[in-house]
């Protein structure tokens, strides 16, 4: 019930950001308003579909202030590998209204591994007075956490350590946390080396969700770390168990992903 | 006088079919759906073939590399040879490519881009590199999707720094 509640409430608030726009908000007649009747007509079809980008160029045409159309039109290009013509697209409805799509180009950035340009657009948008609460397209990861796997990623563990926390510590209580937060923030406590806090830390994750097969792998290279080489090889025996789950959970967004070969591989190193 | 008016209608025409031609330049080409890739004969393998070009799917995550993204990676990186020349490139190489239902690849195309993500230039011989090592990739698995095989499009990023190339 807890997790389906979290899901609802992450549906609800990633909507807010990049969904559908309600167009009665325009006055009658207006650019926006005409725009915005395009762009709902535009999402009837194919996403990437040559009738719907067309709709969005109208739409632009009509309405060039209408920021949702430049949005909703430059998502087809970020998904297929088009990431300059995305981005030129994009930045056009970040110029009208950055609070609503600063996130969402920080979030290519992120995919595209450009990790240093992700936490620019992220430091921006959270010192702007309005920000709030923003999460990744697909709603599983708050978008402090993208930023705190960001830093982590360039090797700042400790500042992904302490932006992951202060996130976690903004919610009223775990019923809020994401599938995979208490994850994101053990696997900064391993590479930090950080042992027993990585320890605390991936337990209260299997409490909230123990499908992730790499939360058992963090949790083996935190027990290694500690030498207890025993606890470690359970733990990454369950990762190998879950690892050929194909009903696991997958995280998407993990920014370090492990494969078997990394569990194996660990495996053999307790051996030694 | 007769002479004169026929002058006209003439110039009229000529600037309204040009006016035309500028309107229609205006509006943008698509294909179908974006990221269809029609054939280049300058550019693209004339083996290469569809299974069914009327239905290629464009849902990336379908495409799988056997062994995962791991794989695919360690895979470039052994095969990349590097050369101190290109010490000075850092940028990302994303290749867009279809996969057809027999696993076979076709339709290559790049997008270079430096650090800050704009357009950049490479020296030639390094995108050739990257390119030729990206279409040696073998073991990829079309998509298989609501039980049934398709033609797919994907793409690939590849980070490098300092003439490198980045693990993910």
């Amino acid at each position: 019930m807890k997790v389906i509640t979290c899901q609802i409430l992450f549906i609800i608030i990633s909507t807010i950001g990049y969904g559908q726009v309600n167009c009665y908000i325009f006055p009658e007649g207006s650019g926006e308003r005409q725009a915005c009747e395009l762009c709902d007509k535009a999402i009837k079809y194919p996403q990437g579909s040559k009738e719907s980008q067309q709709l969005f160029d109208e739409a632009i045409a009509i309405g060039p202030k209408f920021a949702w159309a430049y949005y909703e039109k430059s998502v087809p290009y970020f998904k297929r590998g088009f990431l300059l013509e995305g981005l030129d697209i994009l930045n056009e409805a970040i110029r009208l209204k950055p609070l609503e799509y600063l996130c969402y180009r920080a979030y290519w950035y992120w995919q595209y591994r450009n990790y240093k340009l992700c936490i620019q657009d992220l430091e921006t948008y959270y010192n702007l007075p309005k920000a709030y609460i923003q999460f990744t397209p697909g709603g599983e990861k708050d978008m402090r956490i993208i930023l705190g796997l960001a830093y982590a990623r360039t090797g700042n563990y400790s500042k992904g350590i302490e932006t992951i926390s202060e996130c976690l510590n903004t919610y009223d209580s775990e019923n809020d946390f994401g599938f995979a937060d208490y994850h994101s923030l053990g696997i900064l406590y391993v590479k930090s080396k950080q042992y027993d806090k990585a320890i605390e830390v991936l337990k209260k994750q299997l409490l909230i969700n123990e499908d992730i097969a790499d939360s058992y792998y963090y949790l083996g290279l935190a027990y290694k770390g500690k030498q207890n080489k025993e606890e470690a090889k359970r733990q990454f025996e369950k990762a190998i168990l879950k690892l050929n789950d194909i009903g696991r959970y997958y995280n998407a967004n993990a920014g370090f992903r492990v494969y078997l070969s990394d569990v194996i591989e660990a495996v053999n190193t307790l051996q030694k | 006088m007769l002479k004169n008016n026929y002058f006209k209608i003439i110039i009229v025409t000529i600037i309204l079919i040009s006016g035309c031609q500028i309107a229609k330049k205006s509006q943008q080409f698509y294909e179908n759906q974006i990221g269809d890739t029609p054939f280049n004969k300058s550019l693209d393998n004339s083996n290469f073939k569809f299974c069914d070009s009327t239905n290629v799917l464009h849902k990336r995550a379908y495409i799988q590399y056997t062994g995962g993204e791991k794989a695919l990676e360690e895979e470039l990186i052994k095969k990349y040879v590097f050369q101190p020349e290109h010490k000075g490139f850092s940028g990302y190489f994303i290749f867009r490519f279809a996969v057809n239902c027999n696993n076979q690849t076709g339709r290559y195309r790049i997008q270079i881009l430096d650090p800050n993500f704009k357009k950049a230039n490479c020296p030639k011989n390094l995108e050739t590199h990257i390119l030729s090592i990206s279409k040696s990739l073998k073991d990829w698995n079309h998509a298989f999707y609501k039980g049934k095989d398709y033609d797919g499009y994907r793409f690939i990023n590849i980070k490098m720094e300092n003439g490198k190339i980045v693990k993910s």
